[in-house]
């Protein structure tokens, strides 16, 4: 294992084999006995290595495999092939050590007990994880202020509120802290409030203990708040693994200028890629009346931005000018939709 | 072994605490299954009063009303089960959210169970046992049991949770397999009250049978320990009964870590 490397993920693949279940008693001892199995390979032969104190964007269209292979490296789902390390162990082999290494926020679901207060829970929570009481102290002190759990830390887990809840699963997923934190879909469900928490909150643990975050998300915003890099997942195979800027410096490439001008119809009409000395179809052009503006639309890689917006002042009179990169989520959406 | 203790310790005293809340239905269903042995009690004393008085399947009328009730007492502390809070887990796809956590799946299903065990003891075993001392001194005139039978009881009965729970753990299994718990499960009970000798002593099936039954670890579950309480073994005879519970224990624990462990290689789990 080189060294700083958390997580060491090697051609990793799950093929879920599921024996059909049947239906009734006669289903029953069918399902013992019966030899007809659906296969769905769910990961597929997937590599990566992960540094200690990484915050690492696990994205992908729904059913891609993103939850297996948070399964997988979590110790509770055996991999069909392939190796996984986790800070030198292999969670399949030693679960339970692993189990201590790790904190698990699975946002579909809970991982506290229902009928307990949630002081309960953290009470068998410090027992299971053998948390000493000063370390638990400190610990639920900080998880206080960034969480600010005792708001509802007396109420039954059942009785908590989505936001409640998260914030809740988040604090007992690091109560030990642990080096390595699986998040599934934290923000899931959240207004604004508490996903901007949560993120502060993530954001803040890694800072304060260096924490490895693995994190999968639908919400772009996640990504762009937290992560520097990312990994790609489509369909159970690796397609993007880098940095965020690389990302958008490989896919974002569009850029777009919007133009407030006098007369939108003139501007309009303008010869723009004469003056440029570019073929016509380099850039789009739209107008809106309403607003008076003018939108040109471009790859940077064959327009400078510059260059357009000097032409234009220079044939037209421009009272205001807007410049947009591509969003990531459009850059994910093209990527997704690209591979599908 | 005191860490595993305190790790595991809070699964009971929740399991305990749970019961406390629910103390309405608990004593309908006091109420409901106190119904079993009376009836039994009543047939019973009818089957003995028809045939004159004497031994039946090695019991005395006096012994059979005492095996009624205490067969009620120690299937209420013995039936305390794992395989519906395995079912539910996996219905739910809640195991996930115990094998993320440094603890052994099976340890913590047993002392939840343990602390139903206890919560059963103190309502309404212990009264339902009082009661049958005292009419078994005041009424049967037979005197109460001697203490050497009672703690040799303790024992054997502790040794009968384990080895149910155990074997109710590897049944638990069957519901990775099946959606049909249900049925499994009425399937099983109804079988465990035959062979465990809840429903009718086991001594009075033929002679084959009996030999079957004792080979099996539910005769072990209920009959063991009441003909225990009943000084019905002595000696070797005695020995050989609770070394045969041990060995129970330890081979349906060996079963189990098997069985958990082909399992989890293969397991699947829901959601997500
Ligand atoms: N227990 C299972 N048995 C059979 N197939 C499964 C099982 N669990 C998952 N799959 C399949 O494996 C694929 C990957 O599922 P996974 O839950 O990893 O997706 P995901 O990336 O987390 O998706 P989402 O964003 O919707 O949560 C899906 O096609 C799913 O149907
Ligand atoms: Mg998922």
């Amino acid at each position: 294992m080189s060294e700083n490397s958390m997580i060491e993920v090697r051609h990793i693949c799950k093929e879920f084999v599921s024996a059909k279940k049947y239906p009734g008693l006669k289903g029953a001892f069918k399902g013992l006995i019966s030899r007809e199995k659906t296969h769905k390979l769910a990961v597929d032969d997937i590599s990566f290595t992960i540094k200690e104190g990484e915050i690492v964007g696990y994205i992908g269209s729904n059913g891609a495999g993103k939850s297996t292979t948070i399964k997988m490296m979590t110790g509770i789902l055996t991999p069909t092939k392939g190796t996984c390390l986790v800070n030198g162990i292999d969670p399949c082999r030693n679960r339970k050590k692993n189990a201590q290494n790790i904190g698990v926020v699975f946002g579909q679901r809970t991982q506290l007990w229902w009928d307990l207060p949630l002081s309960e829970s953290f009470t068998i929570l410090k027992e299971i994880y053998n948390v000493s009481d000063k370390d638990y102290e400190e610990r639920m002190e900080f998880l206080n202020r960034v969480l600010g759990l005792e708001e509802f830390f007396a109420q039954p887990v059942r009785n908590l509120s989505l936001g409640q809840r998260m914030r809740a699963d988040l604090g007992a997923a690091l109560l030990h802290n642990p080096p390595v934190l699986y998040l599934d879909e934290p923000t899931i469900g959240l207004d604004l409030v508490v996903k901007d928490n949560i993120r502060a909150a993530i954001k803040e643990i890694n800072e304060k203990y260096h924490t490895t975050v693995i994190l999968t998300t639908h919400d772009i915003e996640d990504i762009e708040e937290l992560c520097s890099r990312i990994l790609i997942i489509d369909q159970g195979k690796l397609i993007y693994d880098g940095s965020l800027t690389d990302l958008k410096e490989r896919y974002g490439t569009r850029r777009k200028v919007v133009m407030e001008v006098q007369d939108t119809e003139q501007a309009k009409r303008l010869p723009l890629n004469e003056y440029l000395g570019v073929a016509k179809d380099a850039y789009e052009t739209q107008a809106d009346q309403d607003s008076s503006t003018i939108t040109i639309s471009f790859d940077k890689n064959h327009l400078q931005v510059s260059d357009v917006i000097e032409q234009m002042m220079r044939h037209t009179q421009v009272k205001d000018i807007k410049i947009f990169e591509t969003e990531l989520a459009e850059i994910v959406k093209a990527i997704y939709k690209h591979s599908a | 072994m005191r860490r595993r203790l305190k790790v595991y310790m809070p699964f009971l005293e929740n399991q305990f605490k749970r019961n406390l809340a629910y103390k309405g239905s608990f004593y309908l269903f006091i109420l409901t299954s106190l119904f079993g042995p009376f009836i039994s009690y009543y047939l019973w004393s009818a089957i003995y009063g028809s045939s004159g008085g004497g031994m039946l399947g090695g019991l005395t009328q006096s012994e059979m009303i005492i095996y009624v009730f205490m067969s009620y007492v120690t299937s209420s502390l013995v039936t305390v089960g794992v395989s519906d809070a395995i079912s539910d887990d996996v219905m739910e796809g809640t195991v996930a959210m115990t094998l993320i956590k440094p603890i052994d799946y099976r340890m913590r299903l047993i002392f939840m169970a343990l602390g139903e065990a206890l919560y059963r003891f103190l309502a309404p075993v212990i009264f339902v046992w009082i009661g049958l001392e005292i009419y078994k001194a005041a009424v049967l005139g037979l005197g109460v049991t001697p203490v050497i039978n009672i703690l040799l009881y303790i024992l054997s009965v502790i040794m009968s949770i384990f080895i149910h729970l155990l074997f109710d753990f590897c049944f638990g299994m069957v519901a990775f397999v099946t959606t049909y718990m249900f049925g499994m499960n009425m399937a099983k009970e109804a079988l465990l009250g035959f062979l465990s000798g809840q429903l009718i002593p086991i001594s009075f099936f033929p002679q084959v049978l009996q030999q079957i039954f004792e080979f099996l670890p539910f005769s072990s579950m209920i009959y063991v320990p009441v003909m225990v309480y009943l000084g019905k073994y002595s000696g070797m005879e005695l020995a050989f009964v609770l070394g045969r519970q041990l060995l129970w224990i330890v081979l349906l624990y060996a079963f189990g870590s098997y069985l958990w462990s082909r399992i989890t290689k293969r397991l699947i789990v829901l959601g997500g």
